[in-house]
């Protein structure tokens, strides 16, 4: 069994007519880092918000098929249930903050106090938190008064602290300047180490290829394509779904640089720079086999 | 960081006493000069509420609020000097006008007891943090909920303030007025009335949706990250004077 | 267009936000980058009038920022801010768009044509009668952006632009911004997003504490790696990409990158 198994998902916001998830199917293993792409209305907001259950019992609306999360069934458990298994971080993260703590410590303790974590535990797991989103130096701060990025990594630490299976994140970098962005990402990657399983909606191309084991493809509600990051970046027909692949892609592609001994190509940087080489390399030994029966 | 509190941080025993203590202060500051209407008790009252404010070091704090309050008071004392309706005793004369003591004696009191509740009120505004508060009312049994409200009211509205700010500048930056004069700044106003409340509802629907993943409605008992402040005589302190408005009343009675 | 001299700005006493900043700005598009707290809102609240130099001159279009309201300064340097919703408050978009030119004095009839004319220019013509609020974050940034073009000021700025746009906004916002380059405007934007400020502007001003630390064609500035490393900002990923494959020139656009690379060698 999956530790995120969801069948057949469907559904409709009220007073709308057009379907916001459209039959998506989809599974993923425990620990792994999904990412989910697609154009503005493709359905990712709605899709992440399916996971935690606020959609549908927040938004109410029409809802078919099913999510579950570790054998659970999200739309019978209800969010209340579910946020024990599944966190999720939104885009901005200055409504993230709750508003009623002093302190980025007391923030954080928000969500265990609700779920009734005996004191000693709370500060274990605040600790811990605070540790691996590398926000320590600011526990005392006030959380208004942080930046962009340390804000949303205070978001995430809220979230871990209570200790879901999954966390998902709805382009919790969209709004944070590259320095904010990569603090963010770093975070997310210590996160994906500890094991957590990580749903990344994200519009940065390059950072989810760099990090991402499988990329979900959205489109008009339906899922179009749910594999590794070459493969989903190397479709040709990427641009009709709204989506650039990363940029290294995009060049190899028009200048033919494959990946080795595979049909797709590079996505990162690295593989961009191998795919060079063993081009390279291929085409000195051609000349020099060339020279060399010359010389014969 | 912008913050409507009040609260003074200082180091003193009164800091110390737990926010419940502090409201059955009040309570009994305002009971006391009821139960016993004379004029002796309204000073006294008065005088505790200032030595105390004095113990948690604030006193200088108070000093503006109080001043103004007395302010108005003196305006009162003057009224009821020259015409409360009890006159006989002229204490001196001003021109032709008389000034009389009952009505001196009886603005006093009111002065009296007005500053005593003012004070008492003081010693838990500016001696007690606002989430200290609250959160000792909701484990007392107030609902989270309007705990919640009544502690994130401190931060988002400062939060408030400045996104009308951000609206006010991208109106002025389309050529909107917004400068100069009292009329000018009227018809500016309107305007930003329809953002400032759209953008906040906004707000409000992300922020119900992060509250809720954070488990704001998880039903069940709730724990507290900080221990509950007690302090070692506040039940001695609260049943003192519980038996302080007791005898009070008994006073009343029998005498 | 602008010119400022010796321009100081600090919201407190003592802590100087910039530091004696002199520049002058052409008709180039020109981007502004920098890491966070840089300066760079600062110095485009200045240039807008919306915060007066503590020491200095800004001088937009001949006229000097102190000596106006900033919306007596509004016909003539337009600000598109960074989110829609602190900007757009009418109830449909044509409103929204006609507000600026209404409050120039335009007369109605004109201001509608010049709303309708800015509002074809981002392609929403054929949303004149729907609630901006309706719309999505993305729509509500081409209404806004649309909302200044229709004020026809000879400057317009733009605070991050590509912020929550997927490929096709982003395309969409350079064509606007190539369009009303032609048309003889400056346009300047603060931005994070290197690769697009690769592709689109000509000029480019590089902020680090509070001064100019680089301010050239943006294929020169670009290729400073040093001292953008020090600004705490990355090259673009397609100028990483060329400096890797060892082309001795910097590239800026994947187009460049592709034909530099199919070139024989």
């Amino acid at each position: 069994m999956s530790l995120i198994e969801v069948e057949h998902l469907k559904y409709r916001y009220p007073a709308t007519e057009k379907l916001a998830l459209n039959d998506i199917s989809l599974t993923a293993e425990a620990g792994e880092l999904i990412g989910i792409v697609g154009k503005n209305t493709a359905g990712k907001t709605t899709f992440c918000q399916a996971l935690v259950g606020l959609v549908p019992h927040f938004y109410k609306g029409a809802y078919g098929g099913s999510v579950r999360i570790g054998g659970m069934d999200v739309k019978e458990s209800g969010v209340d249930e579910t946020i024990r298994k599944v966190g999720i971080v939104f885009q901005n993260p200055f409504t993230q903050v709750t508003g009623s703590k002093l302190t980025v410590y007391e923030e954080i303790a928000f969500g265990l106090e609700h779920l009734g974590i005996a004191r000693q535990d709370m500060m274990e797991r605040i600790d811990h938190a605070l540790h691996l989103l590398d926000i320590e130096a600011y526990k005392d701060r006030a959380p208004f008064d942080l930046s962009g990025g340390q804000m949303q990594r205070m978001a995430i630490a809220s979230v871990i602290a209570m200790r879901p299976q999954v966390i998902v994140l709805d382009e919790p970098t969209s709004q944070l300047d590259p320095q904010g962005s990569e603090e963010v990402f770093r975070a997310i990657q210590s996160l994906s180490r500890e094991g957590i399983t990580v749903i990344l909606a994200e519009h940065k191309m390059e950072k989810l290829a760099a990090y991402a084991d499988r990329i979900a493809l959205l489109h008009e509600g339906m899922l179009i394509d749910y594999d590794t990051p070459s493969r989903v970046f190397s479709r040709s027909d990427l641009a009709e779904y709204g989506v650039e692949a990363p940029i290294y892609t995009r060049v190899c592609q028009a200048i033919g640089f494959r990946m080795l001994d595979m049909d797709t190509y590079p996505v990162t940087l690295e593989e961009a720079q191998a795919a060079y080489e063993a081009q390279h390399s291929a085409i000195s030994a051609s000349s020099q086999e060339e020279q060399g029966g010359r010389y014969d | 960081m912008k913050s409507m509190s009040l609260y003074v941080e200082r180091e003193s025993t009164v800091h110390h006493i737990d926010p419940i203590t502090k409201l059955v202060y009040i309570a009994a500051a305002i009971a006391l000069p009821i139960i016993l209407p004379s004029l002796h008790t309204a000073w006294i009252c008065m005088l505790i509420s200032f030595v105390i404010l004095g113990m948690g070091r604030v006193l200088t704090r108070s000093l503006p609020i109080i001043g103004f309050v007395g302010f108005i008071l003196l305006t009162v004392v003057i009224i009821q000097g020259f015409f409360h309706v009890g006159n006989e005793t002229v204490l001196f004369r001003l021109g032709s006008w008389p000034f009389y003591e009952e009505g001196l004696l009886f603005a006093m009191g009111i002065t009296f007891r007005a500053l005593n509740i003012v004070g008492a009120f003081l010693i838990l505004v500016l001696t007690t943090k606002p989430s200290d508060l609250v959160e000792s009312l909701v484990r007392k049994g107030l609902s989270p909920r309007i705990g919640y409200v009544l502690s994130s009211v401190f931060q988002i509205i400062p939060q408030m303030m400045a996104t009308v700010d951000t609206i006010t500048d991208a109106q002025r930056s389309r050529g909107m007025e917004t400068e100069g004069k009292l009329m000018t700044r009227i018809k500016a106003f309107l305007p930003l009335i329809g953002p400032v409340v759209l953008s906040s509802l906004i707000d409000t629907k992300e922020r119900t949706l992060a509250l809720q993943v954070r488990g704001f409605n998880v039903k069940g008992s709730k724990t507290f990250l900080n221990e509950e402040k007690m302090y070692r005589y506040g039940s001695a302190m609260r049943w003192s004077m519980l038996a302080i408005v007791i005898g009070a009343v008994i006073w009343r009675v029998i005498a | 267009m602008i010119k400022i001299q010796d321009v100081c700005f600090g919201y407190n006493e003592g802590q100087d936000v910039l530091q004696g900043l002199t520049l002058e700005f052409d008709q180039r598009t020109t981007a502004i980058i920098g890491q966070n707290g840089a300066g760079k809102t600062t110095l485009v609240k200045l240039l807008k009038g919306l915060l007066k130099p503590t020491g200095g001159d800004i001088w937009v279009a001949g006229v000097n920022s102190k000596d106006v309201t900033v919306a007596q300064l509004a016909g003539k340097i337009g600000l598109v801010f960074q989110n829609p919703n602190d900007q757009i408050f009418k109830r449909t978009v044509l409103e929204e768009v006609m507000f600026g030119p209404l409050n120039m004095k335009v007369e109605t009839a004109a201001a509608k044509q010049q709303a309708l004319q800015a509002l074809e220019m981002v392609g929403l013509a054929d949303q004149t009668d729907v609630n901006p609020h309706d719309l999505g974050l993305s729509e509500k940034k081409l209404i806004s952006i649309a909302s200044i073009v229709a004020m026809n000021t000879d400057i317009i700025i733009l605070d991050e632009p590509t912020i929550a746009q997927d490929a096709a906004g982003k395309r969409r916002i350079a064509q606007i911004i190539e369009q009303l380059s032609q048309e003889g405007k400056l346009v300047m934007t603060i931005l994070h997003d290197m690769d697009f400020v690769a592709a689109h502007f000509e000029r480019t001003i590089v902020m680090n504490r509070g001064k100019v630390v680089l301010d050239d064609k943006t294929r020169e500035v670009f290729s400073h790696q040093d001292l953008l490393r020090e600004a705490c900002l990355d090259t673009p990923y397609v100028t990483q990409l060329g400096k890797q494959w060892g082309l001795p020139e910097t590239v800026l656009t994947t187009e460049e990158l592709i034909s530099a690379m199919k070139r024989p060698r």
